[in-house]
């Protein structure tokens, strides 16, 4: 092991590995469990990509910012934009494809962050933290102030480029007018809770991706013949009469479901209200399968699963270029003017530069995050990327270890836990909605305090400490 | 002309809740030398209590008095448990903690009083004063709470500089060591320091919530506009608070009446950056906000 470390490119090659072995692990995993905690999976995913970008700044570097769910937002808006806007790339004319838009999100966290930072870097903590707590709070004022283009309060409803409209090659036919009015978007919350009505939208959306449908033409537009007259009126006549009643026959069988698989319907295509004309007959499997909606995707397509290998791939090549960084010599030079700003300047290392870095890589990684939230969530707005995630990444970073890769995993896998554990608890109790919403945060306060004041090193610092004294040797709380 | 005439005074009483909330967290700086992140959060549970003590009793007078004795408890609790352990350690994680009792305080709220915004009542009449023939800006209830926030002002004023016990917090802030030697006892004047802080946060709390509304997070805003003001005044100067409370109050109006409300924030943020830029030990300041 010795003679591996002295050779900065074995390292980087173990590091590969190690990344690898877990991906691939992730994956199998992601591929075998039910979909609902492959939707937990992907945004323990979502989480440890921006928390690694927290380790590097809190913990390594020393800098609180609650900046980074503002950056989040960066991130999700480039995607977002980037996504519905673009057909090729600018001045290069390559066919666009959603990869394209994480780069931007990347670039555009890197030059937001940038500026925040080259700002803020350079002040002690508190100016640091106060600074970066005006931008977010300041995130939903910005996106009030473009309207047009950022979709206000409301946010904007993303068209998720799966795979069948593709991460290869996005369809422009796919994709939904931006949604001014969006009610549907208003009730999306920040909290991992709340996603199961964020699925649904999900799954909505795929009745926009039918064979590559063009946007609509002009001949759609509704003229005056539309218009209904007194004739459309109904009559007694359209009554529904028992007749009209569905029997037993009219029941679907295994058989009408064709390739309709695991996928969930859409009501409106069976809806026998709407047309009492509708009998057994006219419903075959081709009504279903046929009918588009659900066309080019095979039946074993789940998007929990999408949702969740999508989030793994960016955690572990974000985690691959964290540990790279973390165990190189620039985990070395932050962690030494973190430590010591004068000692650090007189053997040449630049204390601004290095804070600047920390804050640029966070903010890169904190986009990237964004972007997947956003992809998740098939949403952007600036209610799910307020303060309160800002401070889920804090809080999480601090439980689950400041300065340690694996202690951003596990507050990742905290954030998301908890809530579920919570919510199973009331469940069982029967505890009042007001108790259920508000107990993951009171125990997040409480439990971030006593973290800060019994083992500053969060889980993994603890159980390091641990295992040092195990072993005989001194005390390690911050790495 | 009458345009900004009328958007200045419109801003004054937000202007003074502003001070007051920079009050607290210069009072908390000067006996600590750290930022309380939870001020605000602490002045929202305390004006919770009030309300409740309104409703329950209807007397506004009561309500005030009793948030700002819960006000001073809450800001020794704090203390205690969190700022006094934690302080000497680690000064990040100092910041942290205060978070930490932002997020656990913004909770205990919501489950104790629920999360929907709630009402506060005033005790005199909120519309505009009429007065030589036209309708001011100002109401009544304005005008109370440039009374009391003076009040409060001035009897701070007068306690740290006609009292001993002032005398003893100066000195205790200005070099505890030296002010240990001579017989200060420091660490109660550092309570103490907390203590008046939270008093004074949550006098800022009852009277902004009538204006606004109040709910677990309502007070967040408040908190980017108190800490942009007691940073630009300089963090350890009580009278920069004050000044740049109201000043951020002024601008704040003046923003929202050519623009938009929304605005503010962001206008907030610009201030503060280019104070941090320009001028980072603020105005009336003396130490380095700037470390390397």
């Amino acid at each position: 092991m010795k003679t591996l470390r002295s050779f900065p490119g074995n390292r980087i090659i173990w590091h590969a590995i190690i990344v690898g072995v877990v991906w691939l692990l992730l994956l199998l995993l992601n591929n075998n469990i039910d979909p609902l905690y492959s939707s937990y999976l992907a945004l323990v995913a979502m989480y440890a990509t921006a928390m690694f970008g927290m380790t590097i700044l809190v913990g390594l570097s020393g800098q609180v910012s609650l900046g980074n769910g503002a950056l989040m937002a960066v991130g999700g808006y480039v995607f977002a934009l980037t996504s519905m806007n673009w057909q090729t790339v600018p001045f290069f004319g390559w066919e666009w494809n959603a990869i394209w838009s994480m780069v931007f999100a990347g670039l555009g966290g890197v030059l937001i962050g940038g500026i925040i930072g080259g700002l803020a870097a350079r002040l002690k903590g508190p100016y640091l933290a106060g600074l970066t707590l005006g931008v977010a709070v300041g995130v939903p004022a910005i996106t009030n102030r473009f309207p047009e283009l950022l979709g206000g309060e409301n946010g904007l409803m993303l068209t998720v480029p799966y795979p069948a409209g593709g991460y290869a090659a996005i369809d422009a036919g796919g994709e939904v007018a931006t949604d001014e009015g969006g009610d549907a978007a208003v009730d999306i919350e920040t909290d991992a809770g709340a996603t199961g009505e964020d699925q649904q939208y999900a799954e909505l959306d795929l009745s926009e991706f039918d064979q590559g449908t063009d946007p609509l033409a002009e001949e759609d537009l509704l003229t005056e013949d539309d218009l209904l007259t007194e004739d459309d009126l109904l009559t007694e006549d359209d009554l529904l009469t028992e007749d009209d009643l569905l029997t037993e026959d009219d029941l679907l069988t295994e058989e009408d479901f064709g390739a309709g698989g695991d996928l969930g319907i859409d009501e409106n295509v069976v809806d026998p209200t709407e047309d009492p004309g509708v009998d057994g007959a006219g419903l075959d499997g081709t009504d279903i399968a046929g009918g588009g909606f659900i066309d080019g995707f095979d039946s074993e397509f789940i998007i929990e699963r999408w949702q969740a290998s999508m989030a793994i791939a960016v955690a572990c090549i974000v985690a691959f270029a964290a540990l790279n960084l973390v165990r190189g010599r620039q985990g070395r030079v932050w962690k030494a003017v973190r430590d010591d700003p004068v000692a650090a300047a007189v053997v040449g290392i630049s204390p601004s530069g290095s804070k600047v870095s920390a804050f640029v890589v966070s903010s890169l990684f904190a986009a990237l995050a964004g972007a997947v939230f956003a992809q998740i969530l098939s949403f952007i707005g600036p209610g799910a990327f307020g303060l309160g995630l800002s401070l889920s990444l804090l809080v999480g970073i601090v439980l689950g270890g400041r300065a340690s890769l694996l202690g951003a995993i596990i507050g990742a896998l905290l954030l998301v836990w908890l809530p579920e554990l919570v919510d199973g608890l009331s469940g069982e109790r029967g505890w009042p909605e007001q108790i259920t919403n508000n107990a993951p945060n009171l125990l997040y306060g409480l439990l971030v305090v006593a973290v800060v004041l019994l083992a500053p090193g969060g889980i993994t610092g603890t159980f390091k400490s641990w295992i040092d004294k195990a072993k005989g040797r001194g005390r390690a709380t911050l790495s | 002309m009458t345009n900004f005439v009328d958007y200045l005074l419109g801003g004054f009483s937000n202007g003074a809740v502003i001070a007051l909330m920079a009050l607290a967290i210069v009072l908390v700086w000067r006996s600590t030398r750290m930022v309380n992140f939870a001020q605000v959060g602490q002045a929202m549970f305390t004006t919770y209590v009030a309300l409740t003590i309104q409703q329950s009793t209807g007397s506004w007078i009561l309500a005030l008095v009793v948030a700002m004795a819960a006000g001073l408890v809450l800001g020794i609790v704090v203390f205690f448990l969190v700022i006094r352990p934690v302080k000497n350690s680690d000064s990040t994680g100092a910041i942290i903690a205060t978070f930490g009792v932002l997020i656990a305080l913004q909770a205990g709220a919501g489950m104790i009083w629920g999360g929907d915004p709630q009402g506060f009542l005033t005790p005199v009449d909120n519309s505009g004063i009429e007065f030589a023939g036209r309708i001011w800006p100002i109401s009544l209830y304005d005008v109370l709470v440039l009374v009391v926030t003076a009040a409060l002002v001035i009897g701070l004023t007068l306690l740290f500089t006609k009292t001993n016990l002032g005398l003893s917090m100066r000195a205790a802030a200005f070099n505890p060591e030296v002010a240990r030697l001579s017989g200060v006892r420091v660490n109660r004047m550092l309570i103490t320091g907390w203590a008046i802080a939270g008093a004074t946060g949550a006098v800022g709390g009852v009277l902004i919530a009538p204006v606004s509304t109040i709910s677990p997070n309502s007070f967040d805003i408040l908190l980017v506009f108190a800490f942009t003001a007691a940073v630009i005044g300089g963090l350890d100067s009580l009278i920069g608070a004050v000044t740049f409370g109201i000043g951020t109050g002024l601008v704040i109006s003046l923003v929202s009446g050519y623009s938009d409300s929304g605005n503010a924030p962001i206008v907030a943020l610009i201030l503060l950056a280019l104070n941090l830029l320009l001028k980072p030990d603020g105005v009336f300041g003396h130490h380095g906000a700037r470390s390397v």
